[in-house]
């Protein structure tokens, strides 16, 4: 265990180095977030009454921040997996399997750098909104909302590992990425209460790990609940995925990578 | 005890046998070239000595362990440098060692001696702080090479290491391999296509073609088996063609004859004894004889002499087919 462990921060390690390294990179990645919170904030800001209409008293620009949040999480850590196949391409995943370290500590340290990468990049966007005048009733609140944004993200970060490792091309991963990363967004209350959605829209909804996460920071962020979840339903539904997720992540990667590529 | 033991090891994807039954061993310390055209087998074979492949049927046992049985300890005692570079190019050489050192469970205490060892050895330690990205081809196969040692593995596999890389590239990358043999004292295990590579480095050469070993031993061995001489000849077709090929294996010298189409290759000794006697035989059958030459026989004529082809010819349609069957299900 103790050398799962290790091998797992050795490719930790990895990862963050090539983050650290490509500075253009975590920008780019700020760019849709950005362009979500700034401009779509602003759009839908006469949609207030409509927030309002479901109990939430502030601008429309705080209703989505959380939302815009969870979106950076999401997509930092659904696209955070495409290097496992650059990684095979290029000989670095071949240099690893034939070192002794565990196979799932290669999975298990590529989804926890993702995630990180994900929480540092939705800080970033907290950054923003701040400076755009979202403000937080209660500013401690970051600490658990970054904890959950990191959870959340390691959940995601094993949906892209897993599709990587599956994905035989480039063109396979993305054109998967896409499919699932807007509708996973979209069937949420990111950007409008449930209350707003069609009945059926709704229990799909009801479905996806991401609109737990959404009601939780939302309520962390705001003060507000809304949608009759309770904080530990919530939790409760965020963890189920992160483990479901990694356990997955895990065992098709293992599986995967001992197949000739 | 040997470094690398097979016995009847068979590897197949579907109906394509790509390593057929080959049987060898590598003694300790040896330097093992293992030689042949592309889609020969080579890199297969390698693939399954270094974990990366299953073999369908057979055994392989390398510094003593079954890759089937006990892969992980496999890996505690190899090295394995592929054909592509692998090294990070935005991280710096050093950083690139590091983690190469961390994969290979290199004790804390040891890493930095052990980096600044191999850095030594290759010669970069001045250019260790510079990313990758900075580095020369052959500056970066060194580092690889670099991140294969760090571990001190018994068994070190090097894959194609020279392919890419400029004459004199290839000569520095020669020398860091004798060093290395020479210091670490341990046995290599290298594919290569060239010719030259494998007479200069190898202490025993394998020759396999068509996913079966033609032939172990020494280059020396192997070039004094063919007689120290080489007469090729091409002649005119005639009808005589075939009696002709008869007289001249009553030549007692002619050790072997090759045959492609009007060109004649004659492995022999006494080479100016038997050319008077070839041009006595092709004036009694009436045989024009175009051009004659007398060589030493190099490593590519053993090669030729073995494989019947010569080693980066291409392969007639029939086996590109084969090729593409297998790469699509290595694929897939």
């Amino acid at each position: 265990m103790n050398s799962v462990m290790y091998d797992t921060y050795t490719i930790f390690w990895r990862e963050l180095k090539r983050y650290k390294k490509s500075r253009s990179g975590v920008l780019i990645r700020l760019i849709q977030p950005a362009i979500w919170i700034i401009v779509v904030g602003n759009i839908f800001s006469e949609t207030q009454p409509l927030i309002q209409s479901v109990g939430f008293e502030g601008e429309y620009i705080e209703f989505m921040a959380p939302g815009v949040i969870i979106l950076t999480a999401i997509f930092t850590s659904i696209f955070g997996g495409v290097n496992t196949l650059w990684d095979r391409r290029y000989g670095f995943m071949n240099k690893a399997l034939t070192s002794p370290i565990s196979r799932s500590a290669i999975a298990l340290g590529k989804m926890s750098a993702i995630s990180l990468i994900a929480a540092l990049q939705a800080s970033l966007i907290i950054g923003i909104a701040l400076a755009i005048g979202v403000t937080f009733p209660n500013p401690l609140m970051i600490i658990p909302i970054m904890g959950i944004v990191i959870l959340f993200s390691l959940g995601f970060s094993g949906i892209s590992v897993t599709l990587a490792a599956t994905a035989k091309s480039q063109e396979t991963f993305w054109g998967m990425i896409n499919l699932l990363g807007m509708p996973l967004f979209m069937l949420s209350p990111a950007l409008f209460p449930l209350e707003l959605l069609p009945n059926w829209l709704a229990v799909v909804a009801k479905l996806n790990p991401v609109t737990y996460t959404v009601l939780l920071v939302r309520e962390l962020m705001t003060g507000v609940s809304e949608g009759g979840v309770p904080i530990l339903i919530s939790i409760a539904v965020i963890f189920a995925f992160v483990v479901a997720m990694v356990a997955i992540a895990s065992y098709v990667f293992t599986r995967e990578v001992n197949k000739p590529f | 005890m040997y470094s690398i033991e097979t016995k009847s090891l068979t590897k197949s994807f579907g109906d394509l046998v790509a390593v057929n039954d080959i049987s060898f061993s590598v003694e300790q310390g040896e330097i093992f070239g293992f030689l042949g055209p592309n889609g020969a087998g080579k890199s297969t074979t390698m693939m399954i000595f270094t974990t990366l492949l299953k073999p369908t049927s057979g055994k392989a046992m390398i510094a003593g362990f079954d890759v089937m049985k006990d892969a992980k300890h496999v890996r505690e005692n190899i090295g394995f440098v592929q054909q592509e570079t692998t090294v990070d190019e935005y991280l710096t050489g050093r950083e690139n060692l590091l983690l190469q050192a961390k994969l290979n469970h290199i004790p804390k205490n040891e890493i930095n001696s052990r980096i600044d060892e191999v850095l030594d050895l290759i010669e970069l330690s001045d250019k260790q702080d510079q990313a990758v990205v900075t580095y020369s081809g052959g500056m970066r196969k060194r580092l690889d090479i670099a991140g294969g040692l760090l571990h001190h593995p018994k068994v070190l596999f090097l894959d194609e290491p020279t392919v890419g890389l400029d004459i004199q590239t290839r000569r520095k990358i020669w020398q860091y391999i004798k060093k290395i043999h020479i210091e670490f004292e341990m046995t290599i295990f290298v594919t290569t296509h060239y010719m030259e590579e494998a007479d200069n480095l190898c202490d025993r050469i394998g020759i396999i073609d068509g996913g079966k070993i033609q032939v172990i031993d020494s280059p020396q061995n192997m070039k004094n088996a063919l007689g120290n001489e080489i007469i090729s000849l091409v002649i005119e077709n005639n009808n005589n063609h075939d009696s002709f090929l008869v007289e001249l294996k009553k030549i007692e010298f002619i050790k072997k004859i090759n045959e492609d189409d009007s060109k004649l290759t004659l492995f022999t000794s006494n080479g100016t004894e038997v050319i008077p006697k070839i041009f006595q035989i092709s004036s009694e059958l009436g045989i024009k004889i175009t051009t004659i030459s007398l060589t030493q026989p190099t490593l590519d004529d053993v090669f030729i002499s073995y494989t019947g082809h010569e080693i980066r010819d291409d392969k007639s349609k029939f086996n590109r087919k084969i090729e593409h069957a297998k790469m699509k299900r290595l694929r897939a």
